[in-house]
């Protein structure tokens, strides 16, 4: 079953590269991804065993978000159906099948039981989101897929050595197996062990954009499909995380879980720092929201880094936080089809003229920023608690200061997208460009209210298997 | 002591113009000449001796001092080398120190002579040549707290004859650090292709014989000779660290020394007849490329122990 | 003794890829290194593993790379790096301490592994900083290909201390990883090329805040 995980993109793609017609390949996708969601629901009864010598394998954590990235895979899937019409201009051969080896290195990432494996799993990640990235093929989108490529290459060949190195400390275990190191983990020396853990958290935490190398992250995010920029935002920043969480396992179990806290603290609190220095005053919608991802994934490394329900926050964070930031890009994508621009300035009177759109806008705005009755809130509520109770006020008083910034910040830009603007402002070129000719979509509406009712029902209910599972992670990164 | 520093004189004054001229003939050969004669460098030496000075009234007494002064200190630095079989004359506890400044006092005196005559090129050339050489200076005495630190001894002659062989299997890498470093040096101090050309006259793009324009007859007869003495030298130095030979009988020494030192002069005249010589902006570069390479010898050397 | 030269004299060619300005020498000079690097395995534990390892090494790093290197010098037409961001000599100095650097951070750290020469340790971590140095210090595309390349040199270095251990899969998954790093970002220069005329990343500067 897993090995057939991985395999369906892969050949998936692989045909999708053969088929001549664009229309061929864009159905394809979404029947692919389908059968990837209901053989990921399939692992919901049972865990399978480890495969291939205990290369492949799957636990809590692994499975958690192999399910949000097959499920935010199939909403896209669908969105690119009705988002791709509009751009036939030229073949999207490459884009296709790039697109479904995407999510089988992805799926790879979630099952990988060997550190070595983790590291090629999340290159190909890498290698694979790249030319989705430079889909357009404007000079922007160029420059953009450059500075993704090469940031975080290097990125991940620091987080090679990070391997090696742990390879080095765990010499008298042996192998890098994730399961042998966590069994042996008293074996690991630790002096090469805390080096391994600075190397893979600089690694994986620029390909996760934590702060300060996360400056692909807006260029790529904005640069991108909307599409695609919700598949970076909402899972392969999930993915390097997963990367992330497997080596704290193993500072948890080697008993270094302070030192690897502290990482986590520092690094959260100047993410989420960063995020609210950019997003005032952001003149580009799509990178407020890429910069609101930089902000949530402090948020995330900050449960991590606070340890207790912080844990169990942090995850449940990270399945809001997808959802919730692939919806608010696939609002952005609607949004830029309407009005053939990226500035917050040109966008004017979206309410008015497409009012699902705009709904759908306030609602994620209110889901990614943390609102009630999203699920967000919640899960943004537990890290806070999470501070409290372990006596980090200074922490706490930071994360609330942050967030409020943030807040006002995306609030200001959303709230002048929505209306048509005081008398004063009017001046400028007259607003809808595209005109209102453009109907809404019922394709490019469908998946956003799917993605949008998760968030708002994981708000007021916890299902009991989501909740066994979270409690099951957490219990694995050394919660109780 | 007397004799042998007869000895070493005699050898040094007749058989340095001859590097010169090996090198030229290399030179020849690779640009597809006959080239000059192999001694070609006497006849040079020999017919500058034969004419006149003419000085300045500008100048003063430095201004003639320098040349003979100059001579006279590379010479004394011969002192401090074995040469072959022949054992340094003069040896004591910390003449590396001396052997490296008496080149600085050589090099001193050329800069304030060439600052006596008031002309500005030779102003520009001692400029030049007082920053490359301090340059030189560092990557040179860095070598030498190399080589001192393998060997633990602060005697020139000691440094090279007994320790360089004992250190070649161990620290062969190190030393290969050494000598590349060392050859910049070299070139640098003998102004060879790729620092500066000693055959262009052209005032704006030389550093070394900017300097000597304005000597003439006997005085400019010094400088070459003095110039030739200093290649020697410091090549015999070079030879002496790369080859290990100091176990062997003296006859052998001596035929490995030779041997040595024409290969030098052959490595040299192919360096020059492959490159052009680089733009004076560059030059600063490769002293630095020097520095880190002897630098990177001193670390390996400190972190292997001794 | 052999290994050690062979360390000696990568690091050696980092140096000179650091002060060169031309980018076909570069590339040459990188292949040397890469060379050089493809016989270490050979003199750390000769053995199959080791002969792949280099094998793959050679047609990868030595043939295939620099070919694709200077496939890419040739269609962009460009010769030499003009302006870099810290000059040759300042990032000369800076290479020469960071390698002090490296030595020095290694000898604090004691190995676990028994280790076949005392500087493969310090080697390693010094040709990652100079090529992560050649990375940040310049604009041309191909030299930051090149800068990564030699970072990746320095971590196939530290990976001979683990030869005996890892799988082979995962080096050759590293390689094949590389390789594909490198075809992309060939692909990504000639883009570069062809949407601003130049392939200078310092024209890259539209997207900022």
């Amino acid at each position: 079953m897993l090995l057939f995980l991985i395999l369906l993109p892969l050949f998936g793609g692989a045909i999708a590269f053969v088929l001549p017609k664009n229309q061929q390949r864009r159905t394809i996708l979404p029947w692919v991804s389908l059968i990837h969601l209901i053989g990921v629901g399939s692992l919901w009864k049972f865990l399978p065993d480890t495969q291939f010598n205990g290369f492949l394998g799957l636990d809590v954590l692994g499975r958690l978000i192999l399910t949000v990235v097959s499920l935010l895979f199939v909403a896209v899937s669908f969105y690119l159906w009705g988002y791709l019409n509009d751009e036939e201009k030229h073949s999207d051969r490459i884009f296709m099948s790039s697109l479904l080896f995407f999510l089988s290195a992805m799926t790879l990432v979630t099952m990988s039981r060997h550190m070595g494996l983790l590291w090629i799993a999340i290159e190909a990640t890498t290698l694979f989101s790249a030319p989705l990235i430079n889909f357009h093929r404007s000079p922007h989108s160029v420059e953009a897929t450059w500075k993704y490529l090469l940031i975080c290459s290097v990125g991940i060949a620091l987080a090679l050595l990070g391997t090696l190195f742990l390879a080095v400390a765990a010499t008298s275990v042996g192998t890098v197996f994730l399961g042998a190191l966590l069994e042996n983990a008293s074996l690991l020396s630790i002096p090469w062990l805390k080096l391994s853990v600075i190397f893979l958290f600089v690694g994986y935490g620029t390909k996760m954009g934590l702060a300060p190398m996360h400056t692909w992250l807006p260029d790529a995010h904005s640069e991108a499909p909307s599409p695609v920029s919700a598949l970076l935002s909402g899972v392969l920043l999930n993915c390097a995380f997963l990367g992330i969480l497997r080596v704290f396992q193993i500072c948890v179990a080697a008993g270094q879980t302070a030192f690897a806290q502290d990482l986590f603290l520092i690094m959260g609190l100047l993410s989420l720092l960063v995020a609210a220095i950019f997003v005032i005053g952001q003149a580009d919608y799509k990178r407020l929201f890429a910069y609101s991802s930089v902000e949530n994934m402090g948020i995330l490394a900050l449960g991590i880094g606070l340890g207790g329900v912080g844990l169990y926050g942090s995850l449940f964070h990270m399945i809001n936080n997808a959802f919730a930031k692939g919806m608010i890009f696939l609002v952005t994508g609607n949004i830029y089809q309407a009005y053939q621009s990226k500035k917050v300035k040109d966008v004017k009177g979206l309410l008015g003229s497409y009012p699902v759109t705009g709904i759908f806008l306030v609602m994620g705005f209110l889901a990614v920023t943390g609102v009630p009755p999203f699920g967000t809130f919640y899960s943004e509520l537990m890290i806070l608690n999470a501070a409290i109770q372990s006596r980090h006020y200074w922490v706490a008083f930071f994360y609330i200061l942050f967030l409020a910034v943030i807040f006002m910040g995306i609030a200001e830009s959303v709230l002048r997208m929505l209306h048509r603007g005081t008398k004063g402002q009017t001046t400028g070129p007259a607003p809808p460009m595209a005109g209102p000719a453009h109907k809404e979509d019922l394709r490019l509406i469908l998946p956003i209210l799917f993605l949008g009712a998760i968030v708002l029902i994981l708000g007021f209910y916890m299902p009991s298997f989501l909740d066994d599972a979270l409690k099951g992670s957490s219990a694995l990164l050394g919660g109780r | 002591m007397g004799i042998q520093i007869l000895l070493h004189i005699g050898i040094v004054m007749i058989l340095s113009p001859l590097l010169l001229g090996i090198i030229g003939k290399t030179k020849a050969f690779f640009a597809g000449r006959w080239g000059p004669p192999l001694l070609q460098p006497y006849y040079d030496i020999g017919k500058l001796f034969q004419k006149g000075n003419v000085y300045s009234i500008t100048t003063t007494w430095i201004f003639q001092a320098a040349p003979i002064v100059c001579l006279a200190v590379v010479l004394v630095s011969s002192f401090f080398i074995p040469l072959g079989g022949l054992k340094a004359p003069i040896q004591f506890w910390g003449d590396i120190i001396l052997f490296a400044y008496l080149y600085g006092l050589a090099r001193f005196l050329m800069m304030i002579a060439a600052l006596d005559t008031g002309s500005s090129f030779e102003g520009m050339g001692a400029s030049r040549e007082a920053a490359f050489s301090c340059l030189a200076e560092v990557v040179l005495f860095l070598d030498f707290i190399i080589l001192a630190l393998l060997s633990k001894k602060f005697v020139l002659s000691e440094i090279i004859e007994g320790n360089i062989l004992s250190s070649w299997p161990l620290f062969g890498p190190v030393l290969l650090l050494v000598g590349a470093s060392y050859f910049l040096v070299l070139l640098v101090e003998n102004a060879r292709i790729p620092i500066d050309d000693p055959a262009i006259h052209l005032e704006l793009t030389m550093i070394h014989e900017v300097m000597a324009l304005d000597h003439s007859g006997w005085d400019l007869a010094y400088i070459y000779y003095g110039g030739a003495i200093k290649l020697f030298v410091l090549g015999g130095l070079f030879v002496n660290i790369l080859i290990p030979y100091h176990s062997l009988s003296s006859v052998m020494q001596t035929v490995m020394f030779s041997g040595g030192m024409i290969m030098l002069a052959l490595t040299i005249g192919i360096v020059e007849s492959c490159m052009a010589r680089l733009r004076l902006n560059r030059i600063p570069l490769l002293l630095i490329s020097a520095f880190v390479l002897a630098l990177v010898g001193g670390i390996v050397v400190l972190v292997k122990g001794v | 003794m052999w290994l050690e030269l062979a360390l000696i004299l990568i690091i050696f060619l980092g140096i000179i890829i650091l002060g060169n300005n031309r980018l076909g020498t570069m590339i040459q000079l990188f292949a040397l290194q890469s060379f050089i690097l493809s016989m270490t395995p050979l003199l750390v534990h000769p053995g199959i593993h080791a002969v792949i390892m280099t094998a793959a090494t050679i047609i990868l790093k030595v043939l295939v790379m620099p070919s694709l290197l200077f496939w890419a010098i040739r269609h962009v037409s460009i010769r030499r790096e003009v302006q870099p961001l810290i000059g040759y000599g300042k990032t000369l100095i800076l290479g020469g301490f960071f390698i002090g650097a490296a030595f020095f951070i290694s000898s604090k750290m004691d190995l676990p592994v028994k280790a076949i020469s005392n500087l493969l340790v310090p080697s390693a971590f010094s040709i990652v900083m100079i090529g992560f140095l050649l990375l940040v210090s310049r604009f041309k595309a191909i030299t930051q290909v090149i800068g990564y390349l030699v970072m990746e040199n320095g971590i196939f270095l530290f990976a001979l201390l683990l030869l005996e251990k890892t799988p082979l899969l995962v080096e050759m998954g590293v390689l094949l990883d590389i390789f594909v790093a490198v075809l992309i970002m060939g692909i990504v220069v000639n883009h570069i090329n062809e949407e601003f005329e130049s392939t200078n990343t310092i024209h890259l500067t539209a997207l900022r805040d």
